[in-house]
């Protein structure tokens, strides 16, 4: 398979550090600048990746569910020392509670923009490749689990098209009559699965799968550019983690809103942890130019 | 030792991770000593002449201080376990000998949650120093209570709300649904401290430090007119709104009253797990909530901040049991 950017294109350990490592800090860093990072990295890298789909996710899918979490704070929470106004249960809103809210918000969107790219670039045979010696059942049951709703979709657009063919889709006849096919094409999706499910576990097994001396075949070599990847991953998050400790990043929402703000050191963290999170896409855009270069200089050439 | 590494590889890499999670699990969950980690970490010790201070300012302060020193001194010193931090206990035991570790140790509970409902009695008991309620709790008279009107249930000797009978000349709580609320304007005297605090800073979540004033008083005694019928908490609620003062509350259908969980930014267990705010009228603590207690002209009404379920605010009931 082509792969969809340059990132794609690295070792399978450095894409899973990489992603490992972005969206542990996604989940623990609350800093405010961070959350911005993170979440607009994540915007850019899926936009990257997946092009007009991602678009159409993060705008129409991520924005809406972020402001409902952000306004579902304030209903339950109120703590903070701002009070903005009252609440007609006699509870005040505070404006501690409300951009907690959208903290959270932000948070939550970012995860879950970030493992949309890891789906993206971490496909099951990376996955496999990466941990399929040291807990084979594990990672086969994983990228299983994993490959599941995609392929549970697309068998159900097999199936309601062949049942149409006989006049029994859901789109066919009353209201009843269409619950009913429905439950038909349900209740044959799920024996499929299961069938499959166990033909994928014979076969694997079939084929020595996890015996121990079995070699995998893979073309994944690590080159001068995933010993760079590794290294710059490797600076970047030891000097955030340890930046972290030292509390460069921290952040309180409550009682009242307090952190480290604009000092030399919170700045060299805001730009290490900007460096991390877009290394993907600053490494598709110097081989994309230094693609169009040598095209460039060989088109010079000729002429 | 290779021969043996390569034939059961799998096994050890799913042994060495399950230890991992289990002990990221056990480190993050809070199930370890002290606040989060592996070791106590130790909060300054509040030294015998701090807690001293702190005690005569809460002495100086508080209305109930009286019955709080009385508490204190009647407390039987024998009870040297971990769980004992009053701070005349801690007069005869606060040599440099009774070191960080000891007082990192005597804070109720070291996490949120880190504690079981009977733990906390149980806590409280000892801190009590298992003589009992503190001094000026008195017990229920059933007897009594029945004559004013409270129906108790035979079986289990409490009202429909899980109250045990009032103690005699106290009132009886009147249901918020039922209680009749006129235009006659009544006044009383109405006060919020967080005093108990400053005896156990060290207690106290870091980033609430800020919150506690030097004297304790969130708001010292004030007049408060309030109209004829209306309950504790909607004084409270009015003059929180009034003040400006942040208070946060969440009903309770089983108490058939309003649970006060912060006032100031001050919540239960911030200041241990035993910690939480109570409410005292006419120098005494009822035994049901502020939305069943109504208002007389001329009460007096005082919030307190508890670190030891009561014991340290003179409020603590052995007879209430969680």
């Amino acid at each position: 398979m082509r792969n969809r950017d340059a990132f794609s294109g690295c070792h399978p350990a450095v894409s899973f550090l990489y992603f490992g490592l972005v969206l542990i800090f996604s989940m623990i860093f609350m800093h405010p600048v961070c959350l911005a990072i993170s979440l607009l990295s994540a915007f850019a890298y899926s936009i990257l990746l997946n092009g007009a789909r991602a678009v159409r996710f993060n705008f129409l899918g991520l924005l809406p569910m972020m402001l409902l979490a952000a306004f579902i704070n304030p209903a339950f929470s109120h703590e903070g020392e701002t009070i903005l106004t009252y609440l007609p249960s006699g509870n005040p809103l505070t404006l501690e509670s409300i951009v907690y809210g959208f903290a959270a918000a932000a948070m939550l969107a970012g995860v879950i923009c970030w493992f949309s790219c890891y789906n993206a670039v971490m496909t099951s045979d990376k996955f496999v490749y990466l941990f399929g010696r040291v807990i084979p059942a594990l990672s086969l049951v994983l990228s299983m689990t994993l490959r599941f709703v995609p392929k549970f979709k697309a068998q159900i657009r097999t199936v309601s098209g062949a049942q149409r063919c006989v006049g029994r889709d859901v789109s066919d006849g009353g209201i009843l009559q269409r619950a009913r096919h429905g439950m038909t094409i349900l209740s044959i999706l799920v024996t499929w699965s299961m069938e499959n499910a166990i033909e994928t576990a014979d076969s694997m097994r079939s084929r020595g799968y996890g015996l121990p001396g079995r070699t995998a075949f893979s073309i994944y070599r690590f080159e001068r550019r995933d010993r760079r990847m590794l290294l710059a991953l490797l600076a970047c998050g030891g000097y955030l983690a340890a930046g972290a400790a030292m509390g460069g990043l921290r952040w309180r929402y409550y009682p009242t809103i307090r952190g480290a703000g604009a000092n030399g050191f919170s700045v060299s963290l805001y730009a290490a942890y900007l460096a991390l999170c877009l290394l993907p896409v600053f490494l598709d855009l110097r081989e994309a130019r230094q693609w169009r270069l040598a095209q460039n200089a060989e088109g010079g050439s000729h002429a | 030792m290779k021969a043996w590494f390569s034939r059961h590889r799998r096994g050890a890499a799913g042994v060495v991770f399950l230890a991992l999670l289990l002990s990221a699990a056990y480190y993050f969950g809070g199930g370890a000593p002290g606040l989060r980690g592996w070791s106590a970490s130790a909060p300054q010790a509040a030294s015998s002449v701090q807690s001293e201070t702190g005690d005569s300012s809460a002495q100086a302060a508080s209305s109930s201080a009286a019955s709080s020193s009385a508490a204190s001194s009647s407390a039987v010193p024998a009870a040297s376990s971990s769980a004992s931090s009053q701070p005349a206990e801690k007069a005869d035991e606060s040599g440099p000998a009774a070191s960080a570790k000891k007082t990192a140790a005597a804070r109720p509970g070291g996490t949120r949650g880190g504690m079981t409902a009977s733990e906390k009695t149980a806590a409280a008991k000892e801190i009590a120093g298992g003589n009992g309620s503190s001094a000026g709790v008195e017990q229920g008279d059933a007897a009594y209570s029945e004559k004013q009107g409270m129906k108790l249930d035979a079986s289990t000797g409490k009202d429909q709300y899980q109250t045990a009978p009032v103690p005699e000349g106290k009132p009886v709580p009147v249901e918020p649904q039922d209680a009749v609320i006129t235009d006659r304007e009544c006044t009383c005297t109405f006060s919020i401290s967080c005093a108990a605090i400053n005896d156990n800073l060290s207690w106290l979540d870091p980033d609430k430090k800020e919150l506690v004033p030097a004297d304790g008083w969130l708001l010292k005694p004030t007049q408060v007119t309030f109209y004829e019928g209306e309950s504790v908490f909607n004084v409270l609620l009015r003059t929180c709104k009034q003040q400006g003062i942040h208070m946060e509350y969440k009903n309770t259908p089983i108490y058939n009253s309003a649970y006060i969980e912060g006032i100031g930014n001050l919540y239960e267990f911030d200041c241990g797990e035993l910690s939480g705010w109570m409410y005292e009228v006419n120098d005494w603590f009822p035994n049901y909530g502020c939305s069943r207690y109504q208002l007389q002209d001329g009460d007096s009404v005082s919030f307190v901040y508890t670190c030891d379920l009561g014991v340290d605010v003179g409020g603590y009931s052995a007879a209430a049991g969680g």
